[in-house]
């Protein structure tokens, strides 16, 4: 048992300020392992050292595991965070930590090899006689032959990066002329977002609901649940608003899905954070992934838990966390998630880049925001066009829908357009609502671009009142100018 | 900065900003961007993405794929080429049958904004329609 002073972060944006400040209150020191084009963000900004180890480019940078390793050495840290994304679920990142005596904090590399690889998951879930999806996830990656393979599945199938996970190298393929293709894709981005391009096959089920359950391992080996999250509304195969705990779940399901989550973990000897995603259509429930890390949406369980999480991740690292036997744990209340993306929605969700202007959240009890970027900083084409996230907590779904819709219409981002007017029409849609919605809900409601709504009246003139102000104080001689002139 | 104005003898208050040439405004609930330069009635930049008989590059990225040769033939709806950014992929279809007249990007290229990549050269009596 020992407490660290220094730990590296392998990782950007949000998360990486959400482990600094974890860091912080527990008195350890950071050191931000970052790439050149990631200078201009707030974790740059508050970590207490900040170490370049490579250039924009992912390969270069947060996916390259010797720089990464290096870094952390060289700044003499005895521990490393990999966040999510990125290195965080690759064993041979985990195995070099170890190798250079740096404590990789989350499940060790055996772990991640049996439960984080897709594949090696399933043969696990099928020994342990968890419900499964049908699929394919052979070592054959011949394209020719994963035709063969989705042709005897049955089409609509689903193609996943083997290590990976957040929607990234994911294709649905529903005719067999476009099946080629998107396989080919689906391996191309799966090498460019995990570093290898094998995939696999699934049945894609077309009216399930996405549910995972929040697992964590304490430093005894003892593993526990802290519920479940739905996940549902997700466009391309990325979530976009998670909720904790599901809309859907009977108390019977919700025990039977945790004790599911439960076990497979317990068969991985499962340490730290770590989520088990399922599927639930027609009552039945689908073992999907294990996912060996911090996910995007762990603030949802945080505000209905009562937890840190990363902080336990930390705690766990250091070999003192251990379940109080005699706490119940039980949801309160219900919180929601909203991904901020910096994107266009009315160009169907292009990517929007740029200098952000003025970055404002509304204060206010049950409102939590993890933010990555602030005023005056770059939002760059090299990375996940996530640049925020806005969570709310209220005491039923109904009235934390309604915060939500609030909170996202007094938010002020200037200088990217982002998905905020998307996110607003998804969370009024009655199906939404009424928390029926399953994972096809967004292609099937708002498949298309939302429409710009024409300038109202006022608007117009607000614009001119704002032009003539500012061209006013560009070319205009302000009193200032002349005060200073004066002395 | 904040600015109010009143109209009909009600006061509106937006929060707003010129980033880049850019005026940003917050009014009710809502963030929308107009030309800072030009007159206040043009709203934002023309959108891009396939429209009418060029393809345009929708956002800047790397250009990872490209279907189409010189001269092919093709159908409305075809895939013409592949972008990268952000690390996802987007597939820029034709929006109508034609003729690939001209290809003006390569395979890892890295396009701005709004560049034109590929024109067609339509069939006759296929029509442009032009994009949002």
């Amino acid at each position: 048992m020992k407490k660290f002073k220094r730990i590296a972060i392998a990782n950007r944006g949000e998360v990486a300020v959400r482990i600094i400040r974890a860091c912080e209150e527990m008195g350890i020191e950071t050191v931000l392992l970052h790439s050149d084009a990631d200078i201009n963000t707030r974790a740059y900004r508050i970590a207490t050292k900040t170490i370049c180890i490579g250039s924009a480019e992912t390969t270069k940078s947060y996916l390259n595991i010797p720089a990464n390793i290096e870094g952390a050495l060289a700044s003499g840290a005895e521990a490393i965070h990999p966040g999510f994304g990125f290195l965080s679920e690759n064993a041979d990142f985990a195995d070099a930590c170890d190798k250079a005596g740096i404590i990789f904090i989350g499940p060790s590399a055996k772990t991640i090899r049996e439960l984080g690889d897709k594949v090696h998951c399933r043969e696990l879930a099928k020994k342990a006689g968890l419900p499964l999806v049908p699929g394919y996830e052979g070592e054959n990656q011949e394209v020719s032959h994963m035709l063969k393979e989705a042709e005897n599945i049955g089409l609509p199938v689903i193609v996943k990066a083997a290590a990976g996970g957040g929607g990234r190298g994911m294709k649905l393929v529903s005719s067999m002329k476009e099946a080629r293709e998107l396989i080919e894709s689906a391996q191309r981005e799966a090498l460019s977002s995990f570093g290898s391009s094998k995939v696999f096959i699934e049945k894609y089920l077309d009216h399930a609901k996405h549910i995972e359950f929040q697992i964590f391992g304490d430093s005894t080996g003892q593993v526990i649940h802290y519920f479940d999250r739905e996940c549902s509304v997700q466009r391309r195969h990325q979530k976009i608003i998670e909720e904790a705990t599901s809309p859907s779940l009977t108390d019977e399901l919700r025990r039977q899905m945790g004790e599911a989550a439960v076990a497979i973990a317990q068969l991985g000897k499962y340490k730290g954070a770590g989520t088990v995603e399922f599927l639930l259509q027609d009552g039945k429930f689908y073992l999907l992934e294990v996912n060996t890390r911090l996910q995007v949406e762990h603030p949802v369980t945080e505000m209905v838990m009562g937890v840190d999480l990363v902080k336990a991740q930390i705690l766990t690292a250091q070999g003192e966390f251990v379940f109080n036997s005699h706490q119940l744990r039980i949801p309160h209340g219900h919180s929601i998630e909203c991904r901020i993306y910096a994107e266009n929605p009315y160009l169907g969700g292009v990517p929007s880049t740029g200098k952000l202007g003025k970055v404002e959240w509304p204060e206010g009890p049950g409102r939590r925001y993890e933010c990555g970027f602030d005023e005056g900083d770059e939002i760059t084409p090299y990375y996940d066009s996530m640049i925020a996230k806005v969570i709310v907590w209220d005491e039923s779904r109904s009235r934390a829908i309604q915060k939500m819709v609030y909170v996202l219409k007094d938010s002020v981002i200037f200088g990217v357009q982002t998905n905020i007017p998307y996110l607003i029409k998804i969370l009024n849609h009655s199906e939404f609502v009424n928390g029926t919605m399953t994972t096809r809900f967004v292609e099937t409601y708002f498949k298309d671009p939302i429409v710009l709504p024409e300038l109202s009246e006022v608007e117009k003139r607000l614009v001119e009142k704002a032009l003539q102000q500012s061209r006013g104080g560009l070319v205009g001689i302000s009193p200032w100018q002349s005060f200073w002139r004066g002395i | 900065m904040e600015i109010k104005i009143r109209h009909n003898g009600i006061d509106h208050k937006a929060t707003v900003q010129v980033v880049k040439e850019t005026l940003w405004v917050h009014y009710k609930g809502r963030t929308f961007a107009v030309e800072a330069r030009a007159s206040s009635r043009k709203s934002r930049k023309a959108g891009a993405g396939v429209s009418s008989d060029k393809v345009f590059a929708p956002m800047p990225g790397k250009v990872i794929k490209i279907f189409v040769n010189l001269g092919q033939e093709i159908e409305k709806g075809q895939a013409i080429l592949v972008m990268e950014a952000m690390k996802m992929e987007y597939t820029l279809k034709a929006e109508l049958s034609g003729k690939i007249a001209q290809i003006e990007c390569c395979i890892e290229d890295q396009v701005v904004l709004g560049k034109m990549l590929v024109k067609i050269e339509p069939t006759a009596g296929s029509t442009a329609k032009s994009a949002g």
